[in-house]
């Protein structure tokens, strides 16, 4: 009873950690139609920023504040400099990403070296949850998480920049006859998703070991969810997550790892068959 | 003849007579690369052709590696007799094709996977691949499996076993130019044009009357047995099977080379494979860690500039300026 609460609870904190994973993902594919397979490198930055900032000699709670910015900074050069000049050809979005992702990982290996690092945990105790102790940052990751999420959700649906940003997705031309400055948005909101992947490191970076691959574990769940729950809203990417997310610490809890890699990506696939536009799919007008 | 095929066949008679400057070394090297060169020829074939944006082409080379690996090294289930290197060509060629099926299966069936994520689910099964190669006991982990013997010209592992350098050269060499000459060739005809077509616009060719999801299976497991052919060639001369073969890493390779050789012509692909291993083994050791970072730079660089690569720039300059003498 007593492992049961502690497992979900911890598959609570990695379906949230993936939520912000995915919603930075289908953010930047909705608006953009790109596909970001550099973002478990966003992910990777989010953890070394925190990782060099407390080495620095910051305190922990300012350098997880500061290091989705640096990751922000990071996307808007990128942006700048590689993405915006393939946003005409799909495939070839994914290719520029993916070498970009490259690119990042060696320039980290170079930096910090190709070994695993890691950031002590803010000493926060325990507090006891179903009769067993559980780790209380643990639980400040899922609130700040939540948090996230739902400021995401109200940037999205009460300000003028979520306003653009949804008529981007829904008619990008037209949007842009209405004086809509797309290219700006394009470049915040890549800047935004690469911060909520950046987020996502950086809160997880006490968790997990820091290494050049820590975020490629991200990538593929980040968009089998996605995938499952469908691009057309907010909401898809979110209850995909879920869905990846519990289904895979549920799978590990029970079996193993790759096992749940296994039944994961096999549930996917059929979900994906099933309904081909997402468990939430976007009803479309009919023309 | 096409531009492109007549660059192929340069190239081919530079090849041939190569061995009689070149060092021992870079015969050696390159007798490897011509493996590799395959795989490429396999990953241009059906993104180059038919738009099928594959990132975990590695799976259906290394399961051609491990195929090669046990049906030679006698770890078949129940046959630890067999030794044979033809029986183990065949093995790897039907893995690969196999592995190609089944992804395809999966991802064109119904109404089939959009382009772009056409390409996250087969590296989603890169990764799992690897993953389980790593797990498995039998194919021995992490380490993989080592001493994988060399050719054999026997039936069964017995007679002649090919080391030396220049006959493997040749070996891989003649592999690769019959396997280029036979796309080509099918590129040239019907399942070529229609190919092509489907690239183009998917949508008026399936109302035109086509069975797209059947072409594209087939394109799909061509290229997977062309693969599985490449990783079995590659393995006999490497001498191991690892999981890095199967997976992510190798994966990337191969959309790295082919993207800066160019997608366009199977030739070009295969000029960028062996020119970027060129480079690498020339470099790394130099460079050390900054060289995956210069490759990486490259690769995004040829993908912005050069969408049709390096040589497959070329090969569409020449084009036009034979086209200009011409008229």
């Amino acid at each position: 009873m007593e492992r049961l609460a502690i497992s979900l609870l911890d598959g609570t904190n990695a379906v949230l950690v993936l939520m912000l994973v995915s919603l930075g993902l289908a953010i930047i594919f909705g608006l953009m139609k790109v596909i970001n397979m550099a973002h478990g490198e966003f992910i990777m930055l989010g953890a070394y920023g925190v990782m060099a900032l407390t080495e620095a000699g910051l305190p922990f709670w300012p350098a997880l504040m500061l290091a989705p910015l640096i990751v922000v900074a990071i996307g808007l050069v990128a942006e700048e400099l590689v993405i915006r000049r393939t946003y005409t050809r799909l495939l070839d979005t994914i290719l520029a990403t993916w070498g970009l992702s490259l690119v990042l990982r060696q320039a980290i290996i170079l930096l910090y070296g190709p070994g695993s690092h890691a950031v002590a945990a803010p000493d926060l105790g325990t507090i006891s949850l179903f009769g067993s102790p559980y780790p209380a940052y643990r639980l400040v990751v899922m609130g700040l998480s939540l948090a996230i999420i739902a400021g995401t959700i109200a940037v999205f649906f009460r300000t003028r920049f979520g306003l653009a940003a949804r008529a981007v997705i829904a008619n990008r031309d037209m949007a842009a006859c209405l004086g809509i400055d797309t290219r700006r948005l394009d470049r915040f909101t890549f800047a935004f998703g690469a911060g909520l992947a950046g987020l996502a490191g950086a809160v997880m970076a006490p968790l997990i070991s820091i290494d050049p691959a820590a975020g490629l574990g991200w990538l593929v769940p980040g968009f089998l969810a996605i995938l499952v729950g469908g691009l057309g809203s907010l909401a898809g990417p979110l209850a995909g997550a879920a869905g990846i997310g519990g289904l895979d610490s549920f799978t590990s809890t029970l079996a193993s790892p790759i096992a749940a890699q296994l039944v994961v990506f096999i549930v996917a696939i059929a979900v994906i068959r099933l309904r081909p536009d997402g468990l939430v799919a976007r009803r479309r007008r009919q023309a | 003849m096409s531009m492109a095929n007549r660059v192929a066949l340069a190239a081919l008679i530079v090849f041939a007579l190569l061995p009689l400057i070149g060092s021992a070394g870079l015969t050696a090297d390159l007798a490897i690369y011509f493996a590799y060169a395959l795989f490429a020829v396999s990953l241009a074939f059906v993104w180059g052709q038919a738009g099928l944006l594959s990132l975990g082409h590695g799976v259906f080379f290394g399961v051609g590696a491990y195929a090669m690996s046990i049906l030679t090294l006698g770890m078949t289930p129940g046959l630890t007799d067999l030794h044979s290197t033809w029986i183990g060509l065949v093995g790897a060629v039907a893995a690969g094709a196999l592995a190609a099926g089944l992804t395809g299966l999966l991802c064109f069936a119904g109404k089939g996977l959009a382009g772009a994520f056409f390409g996250v689910v087969t590296l989603a099964i890169a990764f799992i691949a690897e993953r389980l190669a790593t797990s498995s006991t039998w194919l021995g982990g992490l380490n993989g499996l080592m001493n994988v013997p060399p050719m054999t010209l026997g039936l069964n592992g017995e007679g002649r076993a090919i080391f030396d350098a220049l006959p493997l050269y040749y070996i891989s060499l003649a592999t690769l130019a019959t396997a280029m000459a036979g796309l080509s060739w099918l590129l040239a005809g019907r399942f070529g044009v229609l190919l092509a077509a489907i690239r183009d616009n998917e949508l008026r060719i399936w109302s035109l009357g086509a069975d797209v999801r059947r072409i594209k299976i087939q394109a799909y497991v061509l290229s997977g047995a062309v693969a599985g052919l490449a990783g079995a060639l590659f393995v006999t001369q490497f001498g191991f099977a690892s999981p890095s073969l199967i997976g992510f890493s190798l994966s990337l390779d191969v959309l790295i080379w082919v993207a800066i050789g160019g997608r366009d012509s199977l030739i070009a692909a295969a000029l960028g494979a062996i020119t970027v291993r060129l480079l690498e083994s020339r470099l790394a050791d130099l460079m050390g860690p900054v060289w995956p970072l210069i490759l990486g730079l490259m690769f995004m660089a040829s993908v912005i500039f050069f969408p049709r690569g390096l040589f497959g720039s070329l090969i569409a300059a020449l084009e036009r300026s034979g086209r200009r003498q011409d008229s």
